[in-house]
């Protein structure tokens, strides 16, 4: 295994050498190519400050040599191993020494730095929507396959789709129009990451006194409570009826909620949420209409405490930061399910079909232990496998959602590092993604291998 | 005494596309406790269906009982016994039933088993169901003991082994295991050797009738081979459409049946078709004193396919598919390679065809050497040697009809010099193969298996060949189907003097179509002779180890 | 034995376009296609400041015939080509090749014949119509062209739906003050040719390098898997940003970049087909019989091989667009010419929620995709099937 993992790992050296070629190779060959001239256009200066500039940044990050001069000194910088220069340009000597992924041209500052700062926030975006989009396309999915041909089946089958053809932007603007602008309802914040008044805040959410918990935590658990029992208890015509009240009076307040309140919305809203609760609360598919209702529960407890209240209530840095994540997180996540859900669906179709199966329910075992016992342990395999080409449209996905909600992270830097043909930042972002993207891989394979006994790399 | 299970009228329906099939048309027979019955019948006579409707293994929205009655003397675990109907919507014990008293192994060991857990978590897994009581430690100890009793050797630690660690008879005894577990009244056997080799096959019946004696388990073997049945059976029943043409005990059935189908279906045997064989007088002789000179020669063929392994994928070692083979095929001659899967003998016959490259020795065709030759120069031999696959599902192009199949090598080849006469000649062999003209027109998709089975050998014969690889022809077929292939080939090789070599693991079917025997093993022909002197006499140890396996219903009847 | 002699036979192509067809997904998303072709094609006459017909001083001309472009005659001619080849008896590849023939043809008429002015005043007809110069006018149903900023109107800048009373437009203006349907309308082009362009190339190279490496496996296996690792590690639409960043902001460059950043997937397909198919005991069969090599590649292997291409090949359009939509999305897109993402990225501009610029081109896109998406998945559906049953 260890063999496997040394050979995957030398494998990467020519596959990231052969994707900075390419950048590289786009970048000297577009007209202008990489050179001070495009570095200096539009700042209006004189003939003399001109060459002065051009002058100064041929020197300083070496835009006069020829392009293949470029690209070896830059590989030198990167690799661990290489030649080593003294003051003059001499050859002082060769072997390990760190790897200096340059200086970017527009903001001044060595790359790692604007890294390190950025990578953290695209990987949390990510590391939030991933396990998210698993959890949702395999609840989905699983039922999808075992109610085949039926109503939750086709029905969530049209409702991916159609997600799925949403494209992100849209999706985005249509988020941040509706929910987060002045317009309509202003509910979430419109950009970044944080308040500016966050940063001040305390990590933790901080209440004034000790009533104020207390009476949170009791009515959160009496309302998780009672949902529960009822998703659980009570029979599908009285459940249905008490998420339609629900919904009703959501969409009454949410209509109130608006900023100008058209009396269309007062009759559109509570159709809405009212027809959409009740669906929930009549569903069959017991697991999720458990969640979704103690969810609901959940929320009405909180939405009380806070109207009884007395106020004084420090959402914390913590809180804040997750507030700012929700748009984004939701942008990310909602085109994934349809294909993880499908994926999930056809495989646990063939599964539940397999020879193993029947054997299984000739033993004696009951149904529902053949699904979630082998046939599911069967169907991750898949999944795993296709969590490695998820990554690269994840992080293509963060590109837009960064944009659209302002958040620093390696997407945008990305984007403006390309537009203002930032050499040194265009090829780092292309090296770490393009690693991040062949980890990816590795680690999918690995966590295969362990997945499934038959598969063992030598 | 009280029969174990009475199957009363069943009536099972199935819902195919818009219509339904009656895959079991008002069956009705009965087992007693400890004895073995066996449901005989080809392909689609509803055998299969007809066990799984009684374990109640079909699937819900797909299956529908309209009419019968499946009585199960059902023991509880007080030990009174009760009849009770597994038709029955509301039965509170079905889940006891299922697994508990009554057990079921199928037919594919590899994909019968989760490869995803090892051998000894499915077999407690069965014997948790039933007793969930059982404590950790001697659950473990009784799946031990399980995989001793169908003797798997050293079943401590093969416990925790893997199912693809595992050899397919292995992974069947590990089935009846899992099955026998819960000391079942009645095993149901869907075929349950019928995806093993025939050495493999022998320990396999052998275990079954041991555990049955010790238990006194009934037995319901469903199965399509006459000689399995004449070695297990007590009593048989014949299916056919759906319906129970014919039943009683087995040496009445086997000496004198009643029913035609049934004296149809014995008749197709290869040991019975020889008797009717003897007395054809052959114009091409086979291995006799003046063998003329051979058409083809094999000298010391290899076939080594490499193994890489470490950091550099170097080469570490190699398969030897084929290690050494030398063969002769006179003209006129049938030679047949027998051995079991894995053997080589398809390797071997697709390397004489260059259809995979030798790595080693030469064949020659007809004087000249066809090892080493290029593309160009290979092409005329390729009208004299051609091949029949044992697939028909995979060994026609779906996308083409039959005229293109057919006529497409005529075209490259040159034969005929204008389209209505190789569309003549295509009807012409079709005819050959006994179909009709018309199906030159149709798609692979719309012929039964064997009748593509024909369409491949009238592909191979269009060519005008003189040396035909027939790689497992008839293995995927029923045998009265298999019949009139056999019956084609002879009359190809007796009336067009065609050659060859026929690749088996079926002895029965060898030793009435060919003149000459090879016995393969582990890439290497261990006899090689005259069939009746290697069938009748084997001198290898081999040899004589394989026909001891094939069950035969002769050594029945005689005894 | 009787044969199944009541069953009408069929080529695999023909059941399977009819199982597709059958499906309520896919025939709503074809009608979105042909309606959006049929728009596109006709995009001229819908949406023109020229107007179809006018008389002046007694003398009849069309501004509009006047106006046209190559490219509009070319696509006239497509869309007639294949309207009238529709029903001819002649195999496919002919009928392409006749398709192609014609277009071309028109294209170099058009080239010599048309000479469309290049600098166009759109208000002068608005003017002429005020100062009563014409005897009568007939416009194109939207009488605006994209590129018309309406700057003898007055105000232009984002409006609303028919929130002026004098100018009818429909879907509002757009920051610039040109019309946004007719933005839409002329920017379909720009979709459904992105669209088919950019996976035409993907799909040539994906099946030429895909081909390459599975029939020769070898050197050619290993060097080709390392150029699909590395176009597919780079995430595409960064490697779309570096190209047209870099390399300017054409039509053409455009569609032939996100042609060369998509190929990767259908090589892989073609190659696990191919290595599939070459095993099967038909193609032996072939090989076997001496038929030689292009035969075996193009009859044999290629059709049974190209199903979950043509699958690739629907969803993939739906990301060509959206890639497309993007770029301009992100300011990196066509600078002129109306494309939907650049409307879509005018919805959030000066912090309102200008709904009318996210919903109609957004709107638009999605429909567009949807469409894709449902034809894709119908055939998906229909060949799944077939390829368990026949093996292959």
């Amino acid at each position: 295994m260890s063999t496997y993992i040394l050979r995957r790992l030398l494998l990467m050296i020519p596959t990231l050498f052969g994707i900075t070629l390419v950048v590289f190779v786009v970048m000297a060959a577009s007209p202008g190519g990489i050179s001070a001239q495009t570095l200096i256009e539009g700042q209006g200066l004189e003939p003399e400050a001109r060459k002065a500039l051009e002058d100064y940044y041929n020197r300083l990050y070496g835009l006069d040599d020829p392009a293949p001069l470029q690209f070896l000194r830059w590989l030198n910088n990167v690799s661990p191993v290489g030649f080593e220069f003294d003051a003059e340009g001499g050859v002082a000597g060769f072997g390990l020494k760190g790897s200096d992924l340059g200086t970017s041209f527009r903001y001044g500052r060595p790359v790692t730095d604007l890294l390190a700062e950025r990578i953290p926030i695209t990987l949390l975006l990510n590391a939030l929507t991933v396990p998210l989009i698993y959890v949702i396309a395999i609840a989905v999915g699983v039922r999808a396959a075992t109610q085949r041909g039926k109503s939750f089946d086709v029905g969530s089958s049209v409702t991916l789709l159609t997600l799925w053809s949403i494209p992100t932007m849209l999706a985005g603007v249509l988020m941040i129009g509706f929910f987060a602008s002045d317009q309509h309802w202003h509910w979430f914040p419109t950009a970044g990451l944080n308040r500016r008044a966050a940063l001040d805040m305390p990590f933790l959410p901080h209440w004034e006194s000790l009533g104020d918990v207390l009476l949170l935590f009791v009515l959160a658990v009496l309302g998780t409570t009672a949902f529960l029992l009822a998703a659980v208890r009570l029979p599908a015509r009285y459940r249905a009826l008490l998420m339609l009240v629900v919904g009703v009076a959501a969409g009454i307040g949410m209509a109130q909620a608006h900023t100008e309140s058209p009396w269309a919305l007062y009759l559109l809203l509570p159709l809405l949420l009212g027809a959409t609760a009740a669906a929930v609360g009549y569903m069959q598919y017991a697991g999720m209409r458990v969640v979704a209702m103690g969810s609901v529960g959940l929320l009405i407890g909180i939405a009380l405490a806070i109207r009884l209240g007395s106020g004084g209530f420090v959402p914390g840095f913590l809180l804040d930061r997750l507030w700012h994540l929700v748009l984004p997180v939701v942008c990310l996540a909602y085109g994934s399910f349809a294909f993880l859900a499908k994926l999930t669906r056809t495989a646990v179709l063939e599964n539940l079909l397999a020879d193993y199966a029947r054997t299984a329910r000739a033993k004696g075992v009951p149904e529902s232990q053949v699904l979630w016992r082998h046939v599911f342990r069967n169907s991750l395999l898949p999944l795993i496998t296709v969590f490695a080409s998820l990554l690269p449209g994840l992080l293509a996905g963060s590109v837009i959602v960064e944009q659209i909600f302002s958040i620093d992270g390696m997407g945008k830097l990305a984007v403006e590092a390309v537009k203002t043909r930032d050499r040194e930042l265009v090829l780092s972002i292309t090296l770490i993604s393009g690693l991040l993207t062949l980890l990816g891989y590795l680690i999918a394979d690995l966590l295969y291998a362990v997945a499934d006994p038959r598969v063992s790399y030598d | 005494m009280t029969m174990l299970l009475d199957v009363k009228n069943l009536r099972t329906w199935l819902r195919s596309g818009d219509g339904v099939v009656k895959a079991v048309d008002d069956v009705s027979f009965s087992i007693a406790p400890g004895e073995t019955y066996c449901l005989v019948g080809e392909s689609g006579s509803g055998k299969s269906v007809t066990a799984l409707s009684i374990i109640q293994l079909l699937p819900q929205d797909i299956a529908s009982h309209p009419g019968g009655e499946i009585w199960f003397d059902y023991r509880h675990d007080s030990g009174e016994r009760e009849r009770i109907n597994l038709l029955d919507r509301e039965i509170q014990v079905r889940r006891r039933i299922r697994g508990g008293r009554i057990g079921m192994i199928f037919q594919e060991p590899m994909t019968s088993l989760n490869p995803v857990f090892t051998v000894g978590e499915q077999l407690i897994e069965a014997l948790r169901v039933h007793y969930p009581q059982l404590p950790g430690a001697e659950a473990r100890e009784r799946a031990i003991d399980a995989l001793a009793q169908v003797q798997i050797p050293d079943p401590a630690s093969r416990i925790d082994d893997y199912p693809h660690q595992l050899s397919g008879g292995q992974r069947q005894r590990v089935m009846i295991a899992m099955a026998m577990a819960c000391e079942p009244d009645l095993l149901i056997a869907d075929e349950p050797t019928t995806a093993l080799d025939v050495t493999v096959q022998r320990e396999i019946l052998r275990l079954m009738r041991e555990l049955q004696q010790r238990r006194g388990t009934s037995i319901l073997f469903i199965t399509h081979d006459f000689g399995v049945v004449s070695e297990m059976a007590d009593r048989v029943g014949v299916m056919r459409h759906g319906k129970l043409v014919e039943e009683g005990a087995v040496d009445d059935m086997l000496r004198a049946p009643a029913h035609p189908y049934t004296r149809e279906l014995l008749a197709a045997l290869p040991e019975n078709l020889r008797r009717e064989r003897r007395g054809v007088v052959v114009p091409f002789a086979a291995a006799g004193a003046s063998a003329p000179s051979p058409l083809l020669e094999i000298q010391d063929l290899k076939v080594h396919f490499p193994v890489r392994k470490g950091l550099f994928r170097r080469v570490v070692d190699h398969v030897r598919a084929v290690d050494g083979v030398s063969l002769d095929v006179n003209p006129g001659q049938i030679v047949a390679l027998v051995g079991e899967s894995g053997c080589g003998k398809t390797t071997l016959g697709r390397a004489v065809l260059r259809l995979e490259e030798p790595t080693g020795g030469s064949v020659r065709f007809d004087g000249q050497t066809v090892t080493g030759l290029s593309r160009q120069e290979l092409k005329p031999f390729r009208r004299a040697m051609q091949i029949i696959f044992q697939d028909p599902v995979s060994s026609l192009n779906p996308r083409l009809n039959i005229a293109t199949t057919l006529i497409e090598p005529m075209k490259v080849h040159g034969i005929g010099d204008s389209m209505d006469e190789r569309i003549a000649r295509a009807e012409e062999i079709l005819q050959r193969v006994q179909l009709e003209p018309a199906s030159l027109w149709r798609y692979p998709h719309e012929f039964s298996g064997g009748q593509r089975q024909r369409i491949g050998i009238a592909r191979a014969l269009v060519l005008d060949p003189r040396f035909v690889v027939c790689d497992e022809v008839t293995s995927a077929l029923d045998v009265s189907v298999q019949a009139e292939i056999l019956q084609i080939l002879l009359k190809l090789r007796d009336e067009h003097g065609l050659s060859m070599l026929f690749i088996s693991h079926d002895i029965g079917v060898v030793e009435y179509l060919s003149d000459v025997t090879a016995v393969m093993t582990e890439g290497r022909i261990v006899e090689m002779g005259p069939t009746s002197q290697v069938c009748g006499r084997p001198a290898h140890p081999y040899t004589r180890k394989l026909l001891a396996a094939v069950p035969r219903l002769r050594d029945r009847l005689a005894s | 034995m009787t044969d199944v002699a009541h069953m009408r036979s069929r080529s695999f192509s023909a059941r399977i376009a009819r199982e597709v067809l059958g499906a309520w997904g896919a025939r709503i998303g074809l009608g979105w296609i042909l309606l959006l072709a049929a728009v596109a094609v006709f995009a001229p006459f819908l949406a023109s400041s020229h107007p179809l017909l006018l008389s002046e001083a007694g003398q009849i001309r069309s501004p509009v015939l006047a106006h046209l472009t190559t490219g509009d005659v070319m696509m006239l001619a497509a869309f007639f080509g294949v309207v009238l080849l529709w029903r001819v008896r002649t195999p496919l590849y002919r009928k392409g090749l006749i398709l192609l023939g014609l277009v071309l043809l028109a294209g170099l008429a058009a080239g010599a014949w048309l000479k469309p002015p290049q600098i166009v005043i759109y208000e002068q007809y608005r003017e002429a119509q005020r100062a009563g110069a014409y005897d009568w006018v007939l416009n194109t149903p939207i009488p605006y062209s994209p590129k018309d900023y309406l700057r003898d109107v007055g105000q232009s800048g984002l409006q609303g739906p028919l929130a002026s009373d004098r100018h009818r437009h429909f879907m509002g203006t757009e920051e610039n003050g040109a019309d946004v349907l007719s933005r839409m309308i002329h920017a379909s082009r720009i979709a459904l040719g992105i669209g088919f362009v950019a996976t035409g190339i993907a799909m040539v190279l994906g099946v030429i390098i895909g081909g390459l490496m599975g029939y020769f496996s070898g050197i050619a296996d290993i060097i080709g898997m390392r150029l699909v690792e590395i176009f597919e590690a780079i995430p595409q639409l960064f490697l779309l940003l570096t190209f047209v960043a870099f390399f300017g902001r054409s039509l053409y460059i455009m569609m032939v970049i996100i042609g060369l950043t998509a190929w990767p997937g259908y090589a892989r397909y073609v190659r696990a087909e191919y290595l599939k198919l070459r095993r099967q005991d038909y193609v032996q069969a072939a090989v076997a019989s001496g038929i030689p090599l292009t035969s075996v590649l193009f009859r044999h292997i290629l059709p049974n091989g190209v199903a979950p291409i043509l699958v690739a090949a629907s969803f993939g359009v739906a990301s060509a667009i959206i890639a497309e939509a993007v770029l301009s999305f992100l300011g990196l897109g066509l600078v002129d010419d109306p494309s939907w993402g650049q409307m879509l990225s005018q919805a959030v501009k000066s912090s309102t929620f200008n709904w009318w610029m996210a919903l109609f081109p957004g709107g638009a896109i999605f429909l567009t995709v949807l469409s894709y998406n449902l034809i894709g998945e119908s055939m998906r559906d229909a060949i799944d099937p077939y390829l368990r049953k026949s093996g292959g």
